[in-house]
C-alpha cells in the first residue's frame, strides 16, 4: 500500500505536465482525442497536423503551428478566419482557404471535426466565443441552428442564378437563406448489370426479377435496402412517396407545413400495407444494415441496392448502373434531397471575411468542381454539375433520380418524426398491423410537436 | 493492515517531511545543505506542487480575459490551500482532507448543483443564447429590399484608416456614392483619387484601408448601417459589396419588446421567447429561469407520462433482478474457486475476469451483432431463428444476459475478496458444532459476507439503475412499444427514455427537461440507497 504512493504521485504529476503541454499544441497529444472517436480519424489526423504551417500565411509571427489541430475542437483555432469541416472536405477546402488567406493577408485555419460534432459543438461553442467563422454542414441542421441563433443569414442574390432550385430552397429557412449550397445528395437505384442486364420498368418488375434470382439461388439478398434492424424512413421514402405518402404538406411558398402530417394520410397507409407485404415476401429485410448492404451488393450477392453516392466506393468489384427508382404502383418515387453547404456563424469573429470567402471564393464553378474532386458528391452549382456529370454516368444517374426529390425537412420537429417513424417501420417488419403502426406513429408525432 | 504498520507509516512521514537524523543510513549522500532533506519523496512532492501551481498560473490569463471571476477565485483558493497544506511539515490531516474535499467539490457537488440549476431553466435547442445575444440577433434580422441594387464597394476611413468609415459605392449604372454613418451623397467621379493600378486611394478626406486594417475593424463595419433618403439601410455584404436592406424588427428599449416593422405586431418576452399575442414566436429564444415548469411537465404532460409507468417498473425490475443474478453467479463461482481442493484456480480466475477487462461499450456492440436474428452467430450456432432483440420478452432477457456477462466478473472479484477475508476458524468452529455445509454457508459465511458486500451491492444497484450504456448500445430501448403516446421501447430504462425524450424527439435538445428528470432519478436512487444502508447497519451488528 505504502510503496506505490510515490509512483502514483509521479504518474499524476506526469499526467498534469502532459496536459499542460497538450494545450500548447504538442503534436503527440493532439492525435489522441481523435483516436477515441473512431479509428478512421486517427490516420486523417496526421496529415492535418503536418499541413498546418502551410495554412497560416504571411503577416503574423511564425508561432502558428497550432492553427490546424484535431484536439478537442470546442476551442477555436488561433487564426483570423476559422472553418470547421469534416475529414473528407478539409483537404479540398484547405487549398482555397490558403489562397484566400494569401490574397487578403489573413491567417486561415481549417479545423477538422466529426460531421455531427460540427452541429452539436457550434450550438454550445459559438455563443461563448469559441466557435468558428464558417461551418460546412447539411441543410437539415438549419432548424436547430437557426432557432438557436448561431448561424447568420447570407445574401445569395448575386450568385443564386448559378445554383439549382432545390439546393437554394433547402437552405431557405423561414424566408431567409442561411447557406451556400455545394452538393446535392439523394438516393437512387443501383443495379448490377451482370445479374440484371435490363432496367426494370416498374418496381413490381424489380420485385419479380429480384425474388426470382433469390429463388433460383443466384443471389442471397433480393434488394439491398438498409433498415438497420429497425426501419429506415430516409431510405424508404421514395417507395413511400410513390404510393402517395408524404411527410409534411407544402405551404404555398414551397416550405413545409408541420401541421399537415402525411404519414397516416391515405397514401401513407397504403404504403404501410405495401411495406408489410414486401417484408412478408422477403423483398425487404429488417436485418440489413449499411454494412450488409454494401457488402452484399459489392460482392454480387444482391442484384439491386437503393443507396446514395457515399456507398459507391464499396461497389468497385461489380458492374453497375445508377438509375432512378422505378415507379411503384404507377406513382412517382421522390427521394429526400440532402444539401451540403457553407454557413456563417452568427458569432463569427470575422463575419465580413467569412461572407466574402463563402460568396466570392466558394460560389465559383472552379471551387465547386474542386470540392467534387476531393469528395465526389453531385455539385449544387448547375454548370459544375453539368461538367462533372458529362464524364460520370453515376453522378448523372443520381441527378436524374433527384429531379423529383424534395429537400429533407429542416424544421426542428424532424427529431420526433425520425424517432416515431423508425419505430413504426420496426413494428411493421416484426408483424404488427401496418395501418395501426403508422396511425400510432402519426399520433406520437402530433403529441410531440404540440408538446414541444 | 492498520495493525501491522503504524510505525512504518510514521517513519516515512519523518523521512519525507522532517530533517532526517544525520545517521540515517537511507539518506546518506542524498542530502542537500538545506534544512529540508531532499529524499525522492520530497522531490516528487515539489515537482507535483510546481506543476499544480504552473497549471493555475497558466489558466489565469484566459480566465482573466473572459472575466470569469468565480473560476479565477476558485482556482486561486484551491491552489493556495494545496500549497498551504503540502508546504508545511505539519498539517497531516489537511494533506488528506484538502485534495479529497476539492475533488468532491469539483466532481460531485458542482455538477449536482449545476444540474439542479439547469433543471429550472429552459436551456436547450432554441434557448441557448443569453438575452442580450438574442436581442442583438433579432435586431439584426433584415430583409432584402426587392429589386434593390447591389453596390460594389471600397471601404475607406478618415484619419488614415483609423477614423470614421466612408463607403465608396458604385451602382449598376456607374453612379458613385459616398456613405457614412450619418450621410449618403452622390459623388462626381472626378473627386475620386486613384493610383496607377486604378485602385481608389482617397475620396474627400477618406483614405483606403489596408486589408489588415479591414480585418481588424470588420465588426464595426458589419454593424455599420447607412440610411438612404428613399428608405432602407445599406449594409456591407462582402469586402467588396454592399446592399440595401430593411430591418424586420424594432427593439423597444423601454419595455423590452420587439415590434414587427411591417405589421406592427408586438412581441413580448415570455419565459425566454419573444411571443406575439397570437402565440407566434421569434427565433432565437434565450436562456431563462422557468421555475418548476420542467417538473410540472413531467407530471402533467401526456407526452412524458404516457409510457412512464412501464419504463419505471421495468427499470426497477432490471436494476434489482440484474444485481441479484449477477451477484448469485459471481458468488457461486467465487465459492467454487475458493474451495481448497480446486485445482488450476489461477487460470480459471484469470479467464473469468476477461469480460470485465474488455470495454463495456465494445462488448455491448459485439453482443448486438451476435444476437442479430438473421446474420448473428448465436442463431447460426443454435441453427434457430430466434428474435433475440425483436421480441419484447426476449429482448429483456437478452439485456439481462449481456449485463450478466459484463458484470459477473466484478461480483466474482468482490466475493472472492470478501470470502478470503473471513477467518476459516469460524467455519471450522461451526462444523465442530455439527453444522452441515449448507448450514455453515447460510448461518456463518453468508452473513459475514454481507457485512462487506451489502454496500457494494447497493452501489451495483444504483449503477444498474442508470446503466445507459448497455441499453443504448445493445437495443437502443427497442423493440418499440406499439401504441405508446411517445416513442418508447420495451427495454428502455428511465435514463435511456430521458435521452430519447430530451435529445432525440421534440425540438432538438432539451437540457432543462433532461436535467429535471435526472434530478428525479437522483432522488429515487438516493432514497433506495439510503433505506438499504439503514438495513445493512443491522447486519453490521452481527459481528
Amino acid at each position: 500500500m505504502r510503496n506505490w504512493k510515490p509512483f502514483l504521485g509521479l504518474l499524476l504529476a506526469f499526467a498534469l505536465v502532459l496536459t499542460a503541454c497538450g494545450d500548447d499544441g504538442g503534436e503527440d497529444t493532439t492525435a489522441a482525442p481523435a483516436a477515441t472517436e473512431a479509428p478512421a480519424t486517427t490516420t486523417k489526423a496526421a496529415p492535418a497536423t503536418t499541413e498546418a504551417p502551410e495554412t497560416t500565411t504571411t503577416t503574423e509571427a511564425p508561432s502558428e503551428e497550432t492553427t490546424t489541430t484535431t484536439e478537442p475542437p470546442v476551442v477555436r483555432a488561433d487564426a483570423d478566419l476559422v472553418i470547421w469541416a469534416d475529414d473528407t472536405r478539409t483537404p479540398a477546402i484547405k487549398t482555397f482557404a490558403d489562397q484566400f488567406g494569401a490574397d487578403n493577408g489573413l491567417t486561415v485555419a481549417v479545423q477538422e471535426l466529426g460531421f455531427g460534432d460540427i452541429r452539436d459543438r457550434l450550438v454550445t461553442a459559438a455563443p461563448v466565443g469559441e466557435g468558428p467563422d464558417i461551418i460546412i454542414g447539411a441543410h437539415d441542421w438549419l432548424g436547430e441552428l437557426v432557432s438557436s441563433g448561431v448561424v447568420s443569414p447570407l445574401d445569395l442574390s448575386a450568385v443564386a442564378g448559378n445554383f439549382s432550385e432545390a439546393s437554394l430552397q433547402a437552405f431557405n429557412y423561414e424566408g431567409q437563406t442561411y447557406g451556400l449550397p455545394y452538393a446535392v445528395e439523394n438516393i437512387a437505384l443501383i443495379r448490377n448489370t451482370d445479374l440484371v442486364p435490363d432496367a426494370p420498368a416498374t418496381f413490381e418488375d424489380l420485385e419479380e426479377v429480384a425474388l426470382g434470382l433469390v429463388a433460383d439461388g443466384t443471389v442471397e439478398i433480393p434488394l439491398a435496402l438498409q433498415q438497420n434492424g429497425n426501419g429506415d424512413p430516409f431510405h424508404n421514402y421514395p417507395l413511400f412517396t410513390s404510393l402517395g405518402g408524404y411527410v409534411f404538406g407544402l405551404n404555398a411558398d414551397g416550405s413545409y407545413n408541420p401541421e399537415d402530417l402525411g404519414i397516416d394520410s391515405e397514401g401513407g397507409l397504403v404504403a404501410a400495407q405495401s411495406f408489410s407485404d414486401w417484408a412478408e415476401a422477403g423483398l425487404i429485410d429488417i436485418d440489413i444494415t449499411y454494412d450488409i448492404m454494401t457488402e452484399s451488393f459489392g460482392n454480387g450477392t444482391a442484384p439491386f441496392a437503393i443507396t446514395g453516392p457515399w456507398a459507391l466506393p464499396s461497389f468497385e468489384g461489380v458492374n453497375f448502373v445508377v438509375e432512378p427508382i422505378p415507379p411503384v404502383d404507377g406513382g412517382d418515387p421522390r427521394p429526400f434531397i440532402a444539401v451540403q453547404g457553407f454557413m456563417v456563424s452568427a458569432f463569427a469573429e470575422n463575419p465580413l471575411f467569412a461572407q466574402t470567402f463563402v460568396l466570392d471564393f466558394m460560389a465559383t464553378q472552379e471551387a465547386q468542381e474542386a470540392i467534387f474532386a476531393a469528395d465526389p458528391r453531385p455539385p449544387a452549382h448547375t454548370a459544375a454539375f453539368e461538367t462533372v456529370a458529362a464524364g460520370n454516368p453515376n453522378i448523372q444517374g443520381f441527378g436524374l433520380s433527384g429531379q423529383n426529390g424534395y429537400p429533407m425537412p429542416a424544421i426542428p420537429e424532424m427529431g420526433s418524426v425520425w424517432s416515431a417513424w423508425t419505430d413504426a417501420y420496426a413494428l411493421i417488419f416484426t408483424g404488427s398491423d401496418p395501418v395501426q403502426a403508422f396511425g400510432d406513429a402519426a399520433e406520437q408525432i402530433r403529441t410531440l410537436i404540440a408538446g414541444g | 493492515m492498520t495493525q501491522s504498520d503504524p510505525g512504518g507509516r510514521r517513519s516515512r512521514t519523518v523521512n519525507t517531511q522532517l530533517p532526517a537524523p544525520p545517521d540515517s543510513p537511507r539518506d546518506q549522500g542524498k542530502r542537500f545543505p538545506w534544512s529540508l532533506s531532499f529524499t525522492w519523496g520530497t522531490i516528487l512532492k515539489l515537482l507535483f506542487l510546481a506543476s499544480v501551481n504552473m497549471m493555475a498560473i497558466w489558466s489565469f490569463p484566459s480566465m482573466w480575459s473572459q472575466r470569469w471571476w468565480p473560476g479565477l477565485i476558485a482556482v486561486l483558493v484551491s491552489v493556495a490551500l494545496i500549497d498551504w497544506a503540502y508546504l508545511s511539515p505539519k498539517r497531516l490531516p489537511a494533506k488528506y482532507l484538502v485534495p479529497g474535499t476539492l475533488f468532491a467539490l469539483i466532481f460531485a457537488v458542482v455538477p449536482v448543483i449545476y444540474n439542479a440549476y439547469i433543471a429550472f431553466t429552459n436551456f436547450g435547442t432554441g434557448n441557448v443564447l443569453t438575452r442580450e445575444q438574442a436581442v442583438e440577433n433579432i435586431s439584426g434580422r433584415v430583409s432584402n429590399v426587392p429589386g434593390s441594387t447591389q453596390y460594389s464597394m471600397t471601404v475607406l476611413a478618415a484619419d488614415d484608416g483609423l477614423g470614421e468609415f466612408g463607403l465608396l459605392l458604385e451602382d449598376d449604372s456607374g453612379n458613385f456614392f459616398l456613405g457614412t454613418d450619418d450621410d449618403f451623397i452622390q459623388l462626381d467621379p472626378e473627386e475620386i483619387t486613384r493610383d496607377e493600378n486604378d485602385r481608389v486611394v482617397e475620396v474627400a478626406g477618406f483614405s483606403a484601408l489596408s486589408l489588415r486594417q479591414l480585418a481588424d475593424r470588420q465588426e464595426e463595419l458589419t454593424d455599420l448601417e447607412i440610411e438612404r433618403d428613399e428608405g432602407g439601410v445599406i449594409k456591407v455584404v462582402t469586402v467588396t459589396t454592399a446592399a440595401v436592406y430593411e430591418p424586420l424588427f424594432q427593439y423597444n428599449e423601454d419595455d423590452g419588446t420587439f415590434t414587427d416593422t411591417e405589421t406592427g405586431v408586438v412581441y413580448t418576452e415570455i419565459e425566454g421567447t419573444f411571443t406575439a399575442p397570437d402565440g407566434s414566436t421569434l427565433t432565437p429564444g434565450f436562456r431563462a429561469f422557468v421555475g418548476w415548469d420542467n417538473f410540472t411537465r413531467i407530471i402533467t404532460s401526456e407526452e412524458i407520462r404516457g409510457p412512464f409507468i412501464r419504463v419505471f417498473l421495468w427499470n426497477y425490475f432490471f436494476a434489482i433482478f440484474s444485481t441479484a443474478i449477477n451477484f448469485v453467479v459471481g458468488l457461486g463461482l467465487a465459492l467454487a474457486l475458493n474451495h481448497a481442493t480446486m485445482r488450476g484456480k489461477r487460470i480459471y480466475r484469470s479467464l473469468l475476469i476477461i469480460p470485465y477487462a474488455i470495454p463495456s461499450f465494445l462488448t455491448a456492440l459485439l453482443w448486438q451483432g451476435m444476437l442479430n436474428q438473421r446474420f448473428g452467430i448465436i442463431n447460426e450456432l443454435l441453427n434457430a431463428n430466434i428474435a433475440w432483440l425483436r421480441d419484447p420478452t426476449l429482448a429483456k432477457v437478452s439485456v439481462l444476459l449481456v449485463n450478466l456477462w459484463l458484470t459477473f466478473p466484478y461480483m466474482f472479484l468482490i466475493s472472492t475478496g470478501a470470502l478470503q477475508a473471513i477467518p476459516t476458524e469460524l467455519q471450522e468452529a461451526a462444523r465442530v458444532d455439527g453444522a452441515s455445509t449448507p448450514q455453515v454457508f447460510r448461518r456463518v459465511t453468508f452473513p459475514l459476507l454481507m457485512v462487506t458486500l451489502a454496500p457494494l451491492l447497493i452501489a451495483a444497484f444504483a449503477f444498474a439503475f442508470n446503466n445507459f450504456n448497455i441499453i443504448y448500445l445493445l437495443t437502443g430501448g427497442d423493440p418499440p412499444i406499439a401504441g405508446a403516446q411517445t416513442p418508447a421501447g420495451h427495454t428502455d430504462i428511465l435514463i435511456s427514455y430521458t435521452y430519447r425524450l430530451a435529445f432525440e424527439t421534440g425540438r432538438g435538445s432539451d437540457f432543462g427537461l433532461a436535467a429535471a428528470i435526472a434530478s428525479l432519478i437522483f432522488i429515487m436512487v438516493a432514497t433506495v440507497s439510503a433505506l438499504s444502508f439503514r438495513r445493512t447497519r443491522a447486519l453490521e451488528e452481527l459481528t
